[in-house]
């Protein structure tokens, strides 16, 4: 194993639901997804962080036509959440009803969540 | 400064949609014989090609396309490269071209975008378009291609009231300008109701919001100068253009109803041309969604941000409009070859510039700005043209 916080790491620590992001050395700033070189400062040292799991919605979309590897799943939310330490990811929704997305509130308070669909995890956020 | 001498001398497409029975090299060779021999080009006078083509990899398995359509096309042993961004694979091979030319290496090149499309099944060819989306972080969770544009739609309807009506509106322009455009997909108008139609593909976009699957190719010829008058009496220059790049992943980006890679590249093509957009009498711009259009009207700046939707509701970006934008039927209806659209949205630019638009003329037609962007916007191309005589 690297020294160095991985993509396959990142990645592992979603499927294991024990989810970390990445910090730079330089200045601290958190960063999701991975990253080899801060935006804020340009270091290319990171290590690993502990995150709130607190967030606000940014945006979504309810996916109805799915590839093939995700269609027994839709219709299902994908979200941009912006975390309390600034950095955003792509994950999904739990706790809205895909079928009165209309009814999503954008800016709202979101926490940290999992979703196990089969042998997958993904990362997700449901209403605080 | 603006460019020193790049001119367009003649541009053409095939027809595009599900061309059965073709393979992507006879539709290659299609396009390459209308740019060259039938528009008095002699197939001699070109000295390289530069060829956008996206995934034949997955769409035809085929890599290496280059020299491969080149043979096909009648001009083996020219130097060839590929080009690839996505959907702005075509306009990153016109920009080649276009440096190769300011360049003084060469008079004069071919450009040519194409894509292979219909000989995969839909699922399959929407596997091969989301390898334009992040992989890792994005399409692995299951986020597809209408759903980025459907959470950037969700994002404009939130900050600027931008309605599902009016992304319609836009489907309903395109469709009415393809309607009188023989090389469209679909030459047909379609109602405002039918537009709306709830088959959500990714809310709040439907299947009416969404650019087909197509089969097509577009070829220009670019020349310097000092050769342009030996091929035509209107030839059109290139006086500007920019290309930026931004964060694949829609959550590496701070801005979601705009697209920066085209606010980027757009500025760079009016400063260097020396023109504002107001001094633009129409444009062709990227609307593989119907939310793209409307957010390109604004980030190349021909309407405020948050002010699309309106100019689309008011008509100004109508054919007959103050400011036509897709005078031809755009992406959206005229169809998506990926690879040949940024060679064929300069194809529609010259067409128009020079008055040879036939039923989809634009009234005034003196310069215009192209705006091509790949997948998820990380790439954009922007070329500013005008009218060598205007
Ligand atoms: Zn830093």
């Amino acid at each position: 194993m690297s020294d160095r916080p991985t993509i396959e790491e990142y990645r592992a620590k979603i499927t294991n639901k024990q989810f970390q992001a990445y910090k730079c050395v330089g200045c601290g700033a958190v960063i999701t997804p991975p990253s080899g070189t801060c935006y804020s400062c340009g270091n290319n040292e990171m290590d690993w962080t502990d995150v709130s799991g607190k967030g606000t919605l940014v945006s979504f979309t309810v996916i109805h036509i799915a590839p093939d590897e995700f269609v027994d799943e839709a219709p299902y939310y994908i979200a941009i959440i912006e975390l309390e330490e600034g950095s955003r990811v792509t994950c999904r929704l739990e706790g809205f009803d895909p079928l009165k997305p209309e009814e999503v509130e954008l800016g709202v308070p979101v926490s940290l969540t999992y979703i196990t669909e089969g042998e997958k995890t993904y990362l997700a956020f449901k209403p605080t | 400064m603006p460019l020193k001498t790049t001119n367009i001398v003649s541009a053409a497409q095939t027809k595009f949609g599900k061309l059965d029975g073709l393979t992507l090299r006879e539709i290659f060779s299609e396009a390459v014989d209308k740019a060259t021999v039938d528009a008095g080009v002699p197939k001699e006078d070109i000295q390289a090609a530069f060829i956008g083509t996206f995934i034949p990899e997955m769409l035809v398995h085929q890599g290496h396309t280059a020299p491969l359509l080149l043979d096909y096309a009648g001009l083996k042993g020219l130097p060839a490269t590929r080009h690839e961004a996505a959907c702005a694979s075509g306009a990153t091979a016109l920009r080649a071209g276009i440096m190769a030319i300011e360049s003084g290496i060469y008079d004069t090149v071919l450009v040519v975008g194409a894509e292979k499309m219909t000989s995969v099944s839909t699922n399959k060819a929407t596997e091969a378009l989301a390898a334009a989306a992040d992989d890792t972080f994005e399409s692995s969770i299951g986020l597809t291609f209408p759903g980025v544009f459907g959470i950037a739609a969700v994002s404009h309807m939130q900050k600027y009231g931008t309605t599902e009506e009016d992304m319609a509106r836009v489907a309903v322009k395109a469709h009415k300008n393809a309607s009188t455009n023989p090389l469209a997909q679909f030459q047909k108008e379609i109602s405002l109701e039918k537009a709306m139609t709830p088959r959500y593909i990714a809310w709040p976009l439907k299947l009416f919001d969404c650019s087909p699957i197509s089969d097509g190719a577009a070829a220009i010829v670019l020349t310097s100068a000092e050769k342009a008058k030996q091929y035509t009496d209107t030839p059109v220059r290139i006086l500007g253009t920019g290309q930026a790049s931004a964060s694949m992943n829609l959550c590496g980006r701070k801005e979601l109803t705009s697209f920066e890679a085209s606010v980027a590249a757009s500025k760079q093509a009016y400063d260097m041309a020396k023109l504002s957009p107001k001094d633009m009498d129409f444009a062709v711009v990227h609307d593989c969604f119907t939310i793209a259009e409307i957010i390109a009207s604004e980030d190349i700046g021909f309407f405020k941000p948050g002010e699309g939707a309106k100019a689309v509701r008011d008509g100004v970006t109508a054919l007959d409009g103050d400011k036509p934008i897709n005078p031809m039927g755009g992406l959206k209806a005229v169809g998506h070859p990926v690879g040949a659209t940024g060679v064929k949205q300069a194809v529609v630019i010259y067409k128009e510039l020079i008055g040879e638009a036939g039923a989809n003329q634009v009234q005034n037609h003196d310069t215009a700005i192209m705006h091509n962007f790949g997948g998820t916007g990380a790439t954009c191309v922007v070329n500013v043209m005008r009218r060598a005589d205007a």
